[in-house]
């Protein structure tokens, strides 16, 4: 293989869009992980209190992914190009793939009536967040969805996620390591689409900006809960937003 | 369109860079093919080699078979950005994201 750098852009770009390459990606770190961690990996010894937690942390990432499950689906009718259409379809794929990891993890730690456990324990941030998300998908505004799942939701899952393994007990460290690398993927889409986006039409920036003031309070509220329930450290937390801080700022959003 | 990317490395230029092998890491969020040109980031205390230079959308080391220099153009297959290498604070080379 000579150097991918060498690549013409829409070489690359159909490259790393194609469905092909998602599967070849995936391939790399998911072959071994059935239900989403290493089977060899055993379960530690949790607490009540860690294991109550762990279980809120969870049935929230649930509704994160179930939101991105349903708008990734969604925004496939009214995605602007080819592109953008095949590679919404590896997201849906991935999002399905982490919610029913996650509804499995929960299993693991004992979790029945799995549906109702999880509506139960989220976030209400989160939730108004979803519905807002949706509205956008409904409403087929391309900009406002794509910056709300790809850019906002996608950037605060990477963020809280990373933090999380660190702390994480091994089962679930390893489980989020896996849907952590497809965060990348789904980040570096909305991102880079949104980016191409402002570029040729620079007369959106000012309604995104206004879709950020409506949901920054929904992701900061969600982040410092989650936060709070990983067991991260109230000093260490502005670090842990400058992911998603730093790509708005990529974007040229107001701060 | 021409993409004003496109001719940052001039033949000479080129030709005067150091050359580097590049081995498998372990790295595999890309397909095999493209595995050697990516690695994980060791934190702030990771010392980057000339040939390579960090993606600041997903935090990936991006390596190259040649030294990199200001203006050239680097590709995240992670996360599918385009870079432009330049000189950021200290000397040090850095990537900013062409959209």
């Amino acid at each position: 293989m000579s150097d991918p750098h060498d690549l013409p852009k829409e070489v690359f770009l159909d490259e790393v869009h194609s469905f092909e390459f998602w599967f070849q990606a995936v391939a790399g770190y998911l072959t071994e992980r059935p239900n989403g961690h290493d089977p060899s990996i055993e379960e530690a010894d949790l607490n009540s209190s860690e294991r109550e937690a762990l279980i809120t942390t969870l049935c929230n990432y649930a509704i994160g992914e179930t939101a991105a499950l349903e708008a990734s689906s969604g925004m496939i009718r009214f995605a602007p190009n080819r592109r953008a259409k095949i590679f919404l379809a590896t997201q849906v794929v991935d999002e399905a793939r982490h919610l029913e990891v996650l509804l499995y993890r929960l299993s693991e730690l004992g979790v029945t009536h799995l549906e109702e456990v999880v509506q139960s324990r989220a976030n209400r941030s989160l939730l108004a967040f979803r519905k807002r998300l949706l509205q956008f998908v409904d409403g087929h505004d391309w900009e406002a969805a794509l910056f709300a799942q790809n850019v906002i939701l996608e950037s605060m899952e990477f963020s809280v996620f990373q933090a999380h393994v660190e702390r994480a007990d091994p089962i679930t460290g390893d489980m989020l390591t896996g849907i952590i690398k497809d965060e990348r993927r789904h980040m570096g889409f909305g991102e880079n689409e949104l980016g191409r986006r402002l570029a040729e039409t620079p007369h959106i920036r000012a309604r995104l900006q206004a879709v950020k003031k409506e949901l920054d309070p929904l992701v900061l509220d969600t982040f410092e809960d989650t936060l709070e329930q990983v067991g991260v450290e109230r000093s260490e937390r502005p670090e842990l937003g400058r992911s998603y801080l730093a790509s708005v700022e990529r974007l040229g959003f107001a701060l | 369109m021409t993409d004003p990317l496109e001719d940052a490395r001039s033949p000479r230029d080129r030709a005067a860079r150091q050359r580097f092998v590049l081995d498998d890491t372990g790295f595999d969020e890309v397909p095999k093919k493209y595995r050697r040109f990516y690695r994980k980031w060791g934190g702030v205390n990771d010392a980057l080699a000339r040939n390579e230079v960090l993606c600041p959308v997903c935090k990936v080391v991006i390596r190259s078979t040649r030294e990199l220099r200001p203006g050239d153009r680097v590709y995240c297959m992670p996360c599918m950005s385009r870079l432009v290498v330049s000189v950021g604070e200290g000397g040090r080379l850095e990537a900013l994201v062409a959209y």
